[in-house]
């Protein structure tokens, strides 16, 4: 009896267990489905909660009362993971569902999901597989190139053109390149791509008695890395235990791939792209990219440009750039502009290293190739479709979070700064960056009503930086007159306006969304073999096309029946 | 004789037996118990082996699933990549996991050769440490230290040694395909080498000390010991280690993907790496493909088990599974 006892006991204590699993399962199911609508991968679902939970369609008007946003690290202030993040979330969110609330004339949730920034195409296709979707998203242009045609994204060209921004839109063209053939518009770019400049020591410079300005072709260039890689630009001294150039990677890892290495690929473009006469052709078998490929190996092998370019990651390559030990570090650097020109200054006053960077026009053979700096396609926001034939519930979407996120006031305050109080404030205060370093103490000193960025959580001598729209780049300025962008911000951001061009648009066909590894794999190996191992162009190349060379006509046909 | 209603019991009297249904009852307590262990197993081990059938299907986010054959087999069986890395797999594994099972005998044996409880504890700890780091900090160090740049710390010692002349190009240890593997295995050796003597430490510790008096009765040497007495007691440990981690060669991932470079991938590139940059390295993967890979893998994982219960049965007596 005492053994029926404790046998009854033991197994109701496990399916107490696992039913206790399972509840939890059920309960976040359930969450999931009142904050976010499903939607139907092939267009044909039924999205029962949408009118159930988060609305009433009935009268006319959809009222949207949960919404659930997907985004990757762009946007910090939802990330959570450290103490710090998770105090700049917690203020965010309530700050935001308040002014969107006011804005719509209704309370909303907003329930935000941080996807892996790395892995950030790989999480949204598993998501979508498995029919988990969010109310709205981040993606890359890439991202919305292959998923444009899928029937998953939400046509917004009626609710752009009708959105309440548009008296104050100053770069309509944008989002009008951003629609298709047809004049679809599946993602909304709230502001332009940006783009990279290639930075230089201004100390290094003066060191060698090197004047920017005289930096006009690729042999100035060149020979500017030769003498910081061979003579002594840091003073410390010791000739030749410098680089003159680091980047992270011989190659990006996404469009637009040479924007790290411009003045070395130049007018290449090592991927599949468009022609002037509107054929879609391989960049990467043309003279061009052998050329280039010729142009990095001389470089690797004379030892000019820092060997770890190869294998670094853009962290890497920024801390080994800006670290306090300058001795193996590099002169030139090519990093994205505005923000990052006051960042990268920030961190080499930081370490102790002078801070005054040289930004560098784009040489000649850039200019008369592609036309300057390439500005990314710019990311953009997209909306699911639930797949129901009603677009109320899409609209009242795209009114509520992606309407109000350029409404110049509240709601583009925070995403452009964070959260009010924590990041930024008009509140009249006084406070001191580095209060304990003579050399470096910064005070500060703010009247009543006066816009200020406040010192950042995760490091006090810093001032925070912005939250997701980079004030510079919006399509639609803040007109509350609340700006806080430094004079280097300034500057680096006209300096790329003043010196970029689109870069080229990325190819959309259902093989290349579904095997571009193979070929950016074959691609990968070509450059190793010839830059890092110094290998034979043609022999490599010959590789390339033996072993990828039959995709790649596939999917250049693909695109050119398409045109 | 028995049949169907009969059973024999040790005595060889045959007895009638009770109906399935009567024995379900009398053992209610027992299977009440199972039944929740039952379910978990189904759910968590079996009902996922119905993903099984995306290897036949078109699996992309934005679409439903499409039946397509034998398609992702075609492709995988036609790409040399993938040959390549399947190759990679089976080598790069099955010397690790011997270089590593040696090296972990030899420690063993010297650990427990010492005679100073002390450093013996000390040494044992040390070495067991490195396991208790993640893959991405080992590698991160190793990159450090194998650096090509200047400031890297293997390639300064050979220009101070001279071996490096002042015009000679710093070496690329990690981005040249004749020293990865090595490098690989060092590494490998170095990280997992300490943990892999616990099980030989253990082992030693059982050896009866009356063969050591034996032998020393009989005039043998430290190194006659070791070889008469330590390694033959050992050997039947050796080959269940070998023999147990044989069956896992096909799981190689982490270590590989934190040191690899497209630079090497002739012979690093594993079977795991390949589905990972497949499946994640594009804008919208078919995961009907990378289902077919890991099917691949598995179904050779599963052979390897086959293989190695065969030997477990005829060198130990009992398989492994």
């Amino acid at each position: 009896m005492k053994k029926k006892a404790l046998s009854l006991l033991l197994a109701s204590t496990m399916v107490v267990s696992l039913a206790a699993c399972g509840g939890n399962n059920d309960a976040s199911n359930d969450s999931a489905s009142t904050s976010s609508g499903t939607t139907s991968s092939d267009n044909s679902g039924s999205s029962s909660s949408d009118s159930s939970s988060s609305g009433d369609s009935a009268s006319g008007e959809y009222v949207l009362t949960d919404v659930k946003i997907m985004v990757n690290g762009t946007v910090n202030s939802v990330k959570q993971e450290t103490e710090a993040q998770q105090t700049n979330r917690d203020a965010f969110i309530p700050q935001l569902e308040a002014a969107v609330g006011e804005a719509i004339g209704h309370e909303i949730n907003i329930e935000f999901e941080v996807a892996s920034h790395s892995d950030y195409a790989g999480y949204v296709g598993r998501m979508f597989v498995s029919e988990q979707y969010p109310d709205v998203m981040i993606m890359s242009a890439d991202m919305l190139k292959q998923y444009e045609s899928t029937g998953l994204l939400w046509d917004m060209a009626d609710a752009y053109a009708n959105a309440e921004f548009q008296s104050r839109l100053q770069l309509p063209g944008i989002n009008e390149n951003l629609k298709d053939s047809q004049g679809h518009l599946y993602g909304f770019a709230p502001t332009y791509g940006n783009g990279c400049v290639t930075y230089v020591k201004q100390a290094w410079l003066d060191n060698l008695g090197i004047n920017g300005d005289d930096i006009k072709t690729y042999d100035d260039f060149y020979n500017m890395l030769v003498r910081f890689s061979t003579e002594d630009p840091d003073g410390n001294g010791i000739d030749g235990d410098t680089y003159g150039f680091i980047s992270a990677g011989l190659i990006g890892s996404e469009a637009p791939w040479i924007n790290y290495v411009a003045e070395f690929w130049q007018g290449a473009y090592p991927s599949i792209l468009q022609g002037e006469d509107g054929v879609w052709y391989d960049g990467f078998q043309t003279d061009e990219a052998k050329e280039a490929l010729l142009r990095l190996q001389k470089a690797y092998k004379e030892g000019v440009i820092d060997p770890d370019s190869f294998t670094a990651g853009t962290k890497d390559a920024r801390e080994k750039w800006f670290g306090a030990e300058q001795s193996g570090s590099a002169g030139v650097f090519t990093y994205w502009a505005g923000t990052w020109y006051q960042n990268l200054a920030n961190n080499l006053e930081k370490n102790g290293v002078d801070n005054e960077v040289y930004e560098l026009a784009p040489i000649a053979e850039i200019t008369n190739t592609f036309g300057g700096y390439l500005n990314r396609e710019a990311p953009v926001w997209v909306i699911l479709d639930d797949g129901d034939g009603d677009d109320s519930r899409e609209q009242a979407i795209f009114t509520a979070i992606l309407d109000t996120m350029l409404d110049g006031d509240k709601v583009q305050t925070l995403w452009t700064y964070g959260p009010e109080g924590i990041a930024w404030s008009t509140e009249a205060e006084e406070f001191s960056l580095y209060p304990d370093d003579p050399d470096k103490r910064k005070d500060y000193s703010y009247q009543d009503g006066e816009f200020h960025m406040r010192p950042g959580l995760e490091d006090p001598n810093i001032l925070a930086v912005k939250n997701h729209l980079d004030p510079a780049l919006t399509i639609s300025p803040l007109t509350n007159g609340y700006v806080s962008s430094t004079d280097l911000q300034d500057i680096s951001n006209k300096f790329f306006t003043d010196h970029c061009v689109d870069a080229p648009s990325s190819p959309s066909s259902d093989t290349y969304s579904e095997r571009s590894a193979e070929i950016i794999d074959a691609r990968d190996v070509v450059i190793a073999e010839v830059v890092v191992n110094g290998g034979d162009v043609d022999a490599a190349m010959q590789k390339y096309v033996s072993d990828v060379g039959s995709l790649v006509d596939q999917i250049l046909e693909e695109l050119n029946s398409a045109e | 004789m028995s049949n169907k209603n009969t059973t024999t019991t040790a005595s060889g009297i045959q007895i009638r037996r009770k109906p399935l249904g009567l024995r379900i009852w009398n053992n209610r307590g027992h299977y009440i118990m199972f039944l929740p262990v039952f379910i978990f197993v189904l759910i968590l081990n079996y009902w996922p082996m119905l993903g099984i059938r995306y290897a036949f299907m078109e699996y992309k986010a934005g679409g439903s699933p499409s039946w397509t054959g034998l398609t992702h087999f075609e492709r995988m069986f036609s790409t040399s990549a993938f040959w390549s890395a399947f190759g990679n797999t089976l080598v790069l594994s099955i010397v690790k996991l011997f270089l590593t099972t040696f090296a972990s005998v030899i420690v063993s044996v010297f650990l427990n050769e010492m005679g100073n409880l002390f450093v013996k504890k000390t040494l044992q700890t040390i070495i067991y440490l490195p396991h208790f780091m993640s893959w991405a900090v080992v590698a991160s160090i190793f990159t450090l230290i194998l650096s090509p740049s200047s400031t890297g710390m293997i390639n300064g010692m050979l220009r101070d040694l001279g071996i490096l002349g002042p015009n000679d190009s710093s070496i690329y240890f990690l981005a040249d395909s004749k020293m990865w593997r090595p490098i690989f295995y060092l590494i490998n050796i170095w990280k997992d080498t300490g943990w892999g003597t616990i099980i030989f430490l253990a082992t030693l510790s059982g050896i009866s000390p009356e063969l050591y008096e034996a032998a020393d009765i009989d005039g043998a040497t430290r190194l006659q010991k070791i070889r008469f007495v330590t390694l033959p007691a050992l050997a039947n440990t050796i080959i269940t280690v070998l023999i147990l981690n044989l069956a896992k060669v096909m799981n190689l991932f982490e270590s590989v993907f934190v040191l690899y470079n497209s630079a090497v991938y002739d012979v690093s590139d594993v079977i795991g790496t390949y589905i990972y940059r497949q499946t994640f390295m594009v804008a919208r993967p078919d995961y009907g493909y990378s289902t077919a890979v890991g099917l691949f893998r598995s179904i050779v994982g599963c052979i390897l088990v086959l293989i190695c219960n065969k030997a477990s049965n005829k060198v130990r007596g009992r398989g492994i599974v």
